[in-house]
């Protein structure tokens, strides 16, 4: 899961006709941000959407779908399309959140790294990979055991599992950026180290990270709905994609609505972020390493 | 039940042949055990089991060591029940019944004198005798053990070897649960002498014998030709397959990769059922509690008020219909299959919904705009535990109590039941037990579990003790309800249902199976496939 | 170059040391420990769960645990798994070649649909262009757990009485061991097959008009065979090196796959003892799994040093 965007480093074609591939690029990036906009509408107003209320259980089990409940009830009765409404404000937070984090610390690692070289460079990679290496299940495990099943601790974790892929991406261009002419002129007229870094080298790899960020959005929506499909995501009673998933898979043959119904969900948020990232990609013309 | 299944071929070999030797006492447990066997057998007749064929079982746990004097995981129960064999066993019924010995007398009542079969072997070939049950037994008690069945079998003050067939066992004081732990596997199986390592190379007289074992794959047994039970068992080998995931087990059963399996959730035991009419389930008995664990030692649960009010802001029945189907009753301490269990329909204190009585009880204790009582811990790897755990939240809302609910990992949920470090209410459910004592000494104040909790009610203790002395069984169902009554009424701790452990499943061309209310599965030693 | 991959791989040994003491201090400061965990719900007294500990090492102070492990890893001996009591090495090494096996077939299929669909992509281009790159969308954003889960509905649905989760061991029966893991494998290499066709088609779309294949192609060559003689040539290794670094992945990420099909592979091992508490087995498990991560991701930038001299390493 992490890392399985690692691969796309090469170039799109050159040979595309550059304006019919601008005018695609922009319709992917307005289908994409539709997409995040009905996503985030149903985060925000979910409560208000949904036809019940979503944690109010009953002795209907795996009941339907009739026309009360469209998709039927799960395990102990509630109704699965109000649990699906609001069960995407549960995984977008955590996502957004822990995505914005790890963006920020991966942009202050991968700059100084970058930008400074040497034995900072040397050591702030070498911690990376470690943290790169280390199996994502048992860091995630042991944070929830550890510190419990809490918003803010899977937030956490996710936020650390991300953080070298986006470093990395950083780091890249600006290792090249820092030697180009702009960069020396600024230097040579006495602008500070740091102001150059921010001013004059960031802006320059931000391409490059626009679009591994809508990427990492979409494995981050892999990442918290799986460790809430193996237990570890947020604690109940509140709704979340991946528990509703594990919940529903024992009785998938009774009551297949609601397996297929969260399928579609992650199905449809992280559709939503490699359309963005594709769009983006054209967009900006990212011809990442 | 299907009546095919209900086959119990042993009538001849359970009723005792010394029986000369028995008191009246024991006699009529034997006669007892004699008479349900032979009502089996005549169910049974209708169809001749077949020789050899192997059974695959589905099982949902691997074992964790196969010693039975050191083993603590339950899960290695399925595997110890078939290897080993104890003095004493439960039949279908779950009453005692001889199996290594052919009969005891008990000259009083601290004295049982065990009389051995004769001809048993263990599977290396060496002879069972009175000297490998006192070494058992001392090995259970050495400490440097650090054997679970020590706390079990603490009563036990010395076993001497009359003959090498005759072995006696003197306690310090009447317990009644002593026969109940002797008749279970892996508490009362005998071990050999001189064997070690039988953690991962099991030897003992059972009537399956250790092949081979592949951890989360398979786990292989082979016939024992050389049981004691004559023609028994059917089957040539028994494998258990591995699968930890119950909607796996379901498709496995489904598609004949495993005969019989069993399921945690009644729902899915339903659900697969009525897939095939060929697909036998057996309900099982009642063994199964789910209670509320309150911390005692502080506030606000150290006032019974509060207690009682969390009791009678609780909807049992609902908790019942929603979570489990209906498929089980409303709990106390005991689970109905043992001595003194509560029916689910007898009265109990302040056992009835009553919303306006908790909210009454919750100002009177000084909380009358409601009470937040914080983390309630349960088990996240149950999910219907957590499912109840939601429904109780709901309930309890109604009346002004707040609870969070937290899934928690097993084993450090466990380390904070038993230190008793857990902040207000904490759920896991007891499995089945071999004697209601072993539930009820739980919440004996001067026990370390007791303390735990912030038990100090010397009267309770007083009765638990009593009731453990008891031999007569009328007398001791009635002690039992007293104490099940005391905790219900003190409100501390909190039972909400009682079900079977396991649901237990299998395909009609496996016959001659019982399933057991213990969920220990001894009965593949009378199984047969008829395919 | 040698002195690069040289200085990898020494880079590597500091980074495992750094995991495993990472591994080591997070399973020590979880609550709860094989003691506790083994005991469940059955009534042990403190002093036979200390004996229990005792007997583990697990009474000694931190630091001694770990070096006593550091020693003997060092020299091999990876330890005795609490709960198997046998050697973890014994263990580890049948459950990594499932979880290799499982990967490899895994990583057979993507190759074979994502070259397929990326080769159509880029010389089709027009309609099978946007069909592709639609294709791939939709399954890049489908995650193999969710995957795996609507195979088994499909089944049970449909199909019941299909065995899907008869796994069987290699030794046992060759065939139906590799027939078992088909499903599974597809799960996985759904989404891997999006990475190689996208890596495909770009690779083939610039290699196409570099220099050398205009030579050729103004030499009067056919295309077909400039396809096969340049092409495929440069283009697949790009190709092979991103599978390569998604086995990687794939390695550490099948832990789902492996626990929805009951395979006995790395991932369930790694998930049962972590709630069995069997610190061995885990420490074993996390030296292993990184290992295998950061050797990928020496061998993939090597392998992209090697195409791509643009490529440097400070």
């Amino acid at each position: 899961m992490r890392g399985s965007m690692r691969g796309c480093r090469m170039t799109e074609a050159a040979s595309l006709q550059a304006p019919r591939r601008r005018t695609t690029a922009q319709v992917l990036v307005t289908i994409g941000l539709a997409m995040m906009a009905v996503l985030v509408v149903v985060a925000l107003f979910g409560p208000a959407i949904a036809p019940y209320n979503p944690t109010k259980t009953s002795p209907a089990s795996l009941d339907g779908p009739t026309m009360a409940h469209w998709l039927g009830t799960d395990s102990i009765g509630r109704d699965v399309l109000s649990r699906l409404i609001v069960g995407g404000r549960a995984t977008l937070l955590i996502t957004f959140v822990a995505v914005a984090i790890s963006l920020a610390a991966g942009l202050i690692l991968g700059l100084a790294s970058g930008y400074m070289g040497g034995a900072v460079d040397l050591a702030i990679m070498r911690v990376l990979d470690v943290v790169f290496a280390f199996p994502v299940f048992l860091l995630a495990i042991a944070v929830v055991a550890a510190l419990g099943p809490t918003l803010g601790n899977l937030i956490l974790t996710i936020a650390v599992v991300y953080t070298p892929t986006l470093a990395r991406v950083v780091r890249g261009p600006v290792l090249s950026v820092k030697r180009w002419d702009h960069v020396e002129a600024a230097r040579s007229v006495g602008i500070g180290e740091f102001t150059i870094a921010v001013r004059h080298v960031l802006p320059l790899v931000i391409s490059p990270v626009l679009v591994q960020t809508s990427l990492t959005l979409a494995n981050t929506i892999f990442t918290v709905t799986a460790l809430s499909f193996l237990g570890l995501g947020p604690p109940p009673p509140d709704p979340n994609w991946g528990s509703m998933l594990a919940e529903a898979r024992q009785f998938m043959e009774l009551a297949p609505l609601t397996v297929i119904g969260p399928s579609l969900a992650i199905v449809f948020a992280s559709l939503t972020f490699i359309v963005l990232a594709n769009g983006l990609r054209d967009l900006l013309d990212v011809t990442a390493r | 039940m299907s009546d095919t299944n209900t086959g119990f071929p042993l009538a001849e070999t359970v009723l005792p042949q010394g029986r000369g030797y028995l008191d009246r006492r024991s006699l009529l447990r034997f006669a007892v055990a004699g008479v349900a066997a032979g009502a089996a057998s005549r169910a049974f007749a209708q169809a001749p089991p077949k020789r050899g064929g192997r059974l695959v079982i589905g099982a949902d746990a691997d074992p964790i060591g196969l010693d039975p004097v050191t083993l603590t995981a339950f899960s290695s129960y399925d595997f110890t029940a078939l290897l080993y064999s104890g003095l004493l066993r439960w039949n279908a019924e779950m009453k005692v019944e001889p199996d290594l010995a052919i009969s005891f007398d008990q000259p009083n009542d601290t004295t049982y004198v065990f009389k051995l079969r004769s001809g048993v072997t263990f599977h290396n070939g060496q002879p069972l005798e009175a000297e490998d049950v006192k070494y058992t037994f001392e090995r259970i008690l050495n400490p440097a053990s650090a054997s679970p069945n020590a706390a079990i079998f603490a009563s036990i003050k010395a076993v001497t070897v009359v003959d090498p067939l005759t072995v006696r066992f003197e306690l310090h004081a009447p317990n009644a649960a002593f026969l109940s732990y002797m008749a279970t596997n892996p508490n009362g199986a005998i071990v050999p002498r001189g064997v070690s390592d039988l953690a991962t190379k099991p030897v003992g007289t059972g009537p399956f014998i250790f092949d081979s074992y592949q951890p989360n794959q398979q786990f292989t047994l082979k016939a024992n030709p050389k049981y004691h039970e004559q023609g028994l068992p059917y089957l040539g080998e028994v494998v258990f397959r591995f699968f930890k995931d119950q909607a796996s087990l379901t498709s496995a059963l489904r598609s004949k990769a495993v005969d019989m399996t069993w399921f945690k959730d009644p729902k899915v035991s339903a659900q697969i059922v009525r897939t095939s009419p060929d697909l036998v389930s057996a309900p099982g008995k009642t063994t199964r509690t789910f209670p509320v664990w309150m911390n005692l030692k502080a506030k606000p649960l150290d006032d019974v008020r509060v207690r009682r009010a969390i009791s009678l802001a609780t909807d049992r029945k609902a908790c019942l219909e929603t979570v489990l189907g209906g498929s089980g009753k409303v709990g106390a301490m005991v689970p109905e299959s043992h001595v003194g269990g509560y029916d689910g329909v007898g009265d109990m204190p302040y056992y009835k919904t009553d919303v306006a009585a908790a909210k009454k009880l919750l100002a009177d204790a000084g909380h009358p705009n409601g009470i937040d009582l914080g983390d309630y811990i349960c088990v996240a790897a149950n999910p219907l535990d957590v499912a109840c755990a939601q429904i109780l939240q709901q309930q309890w809302a109604e009346a002004g109590i707040k609870v969070a609910i937290k899934p928690m990992e097993t084993a450090p949920l466990i380390g904070l039941w038993l230190k008793g470090e857990f902040p207000t209410l904490l759920s896991i459910a007891l499995s089945w037990s071999p004697d209601p004592d072993a539930i009820v000494s739980r919440i004996v104040s001067t026990s370390a579990s007791g303390k735990a909790l912030g038990m100090a009610d010397t009267e309770l203790d007083a009765m638990i003790v009593e009731a453990r002395t008891l031999l007569d069984r009328t007398k001791r169902a009635a002690a039992y309800m007293a104490i099940q009554r005391r905790v219900a009424e003190q409100a501390y701790v909190l039972d909400i249902y009682q079900y079977p452990l396991r649901w237990e499943a299998w395909w009609n061309y496996a016959k001659g199976y019982v399933p057991l209310a213990a969920n220990i599965r001894t009965f593949v030693r009378t199984a047969w496939i008829d395919k | 170059m040698i002195r690069m991959v040289a200085v990898r791989l020494l880079l590597t040994a500091p980074i495992l040391l750094g995991v495993s003491i990472v591994a080591f201090v997070l399973m020590r400061a979880l609550p709860g420990d094989f003691a506790q965990a083994s005991a469940g719900t059955s009534t042990i007294s403190a002093e036979a769960l200390d004996t229990i500990r005792r007997s583990l090492g697990l009474d000694l102070p931190m630091w001694q645990q770990y070096l006593g492990w550091l020693g003997a890893a060092l020299s091999g001996d990876l330890g005795v798994s609490f709960t198997l009591r046998t050697p973890v090495a014994s263990e580890i090494f049948p459950r990594l070649a499932v979880t290799a096996e499982l990967t490899l077939i895994a990583g057979l299929m993507a190759g074979l649909m994502g070259v397929t669909t990326g080769l159509l992509s880029a010389r089709l281009r027009g309609m099978t262009d946007w069909v592709v790159r639609g294709w791939n969308s939709l399954l890049l954003a489908v995650p193999n757990f969710v995957i795996a889960t609507l195979i088994v509905l499909l089944f049970g649905l449909y199909f019941p009485s299909v065995g899907i989760f008869n796994y069987v061991a290699f030794a046992r029966d060759p065939s139906g061991n590799i027939a078992s893991l088909l499903l599974p494998a597809l799960s996985l290499a759904l989404t891997v097959s999006v990475t190689v066709s996208e890596n495909t088609r770009a690779a083939v779309l610039e290699v196409s008009s570099q220099d050398y294949v205009m030579v050729a192609k103004s030499k009067g060559l056919r295309p077909r065979a400039i396809l096969r003689d340049y092409l495929v040539r440069n283009a697949l290794t790009p190709v092979v090196t991103v599978t390569g670094l998604q086995l990687a992945a794939l390695l550490g990420g099948s832990i789902l796959i492996e626990t929805i099909f009951t395979i006995p592979g790395m991932g369930q091992y790694l998930f049962d003892s972590i709630a069995s508490r069997d610190y061995p087995a885990i420490q074993a498990i996390v030296l292993v799994a990184s290992t295998i991560v950061l050797l990928m991701n020496v061998l993939v930038d090597i392998a992209y040093a090697r195409v791509d001299a643009r490529v440097s390493y400070d």
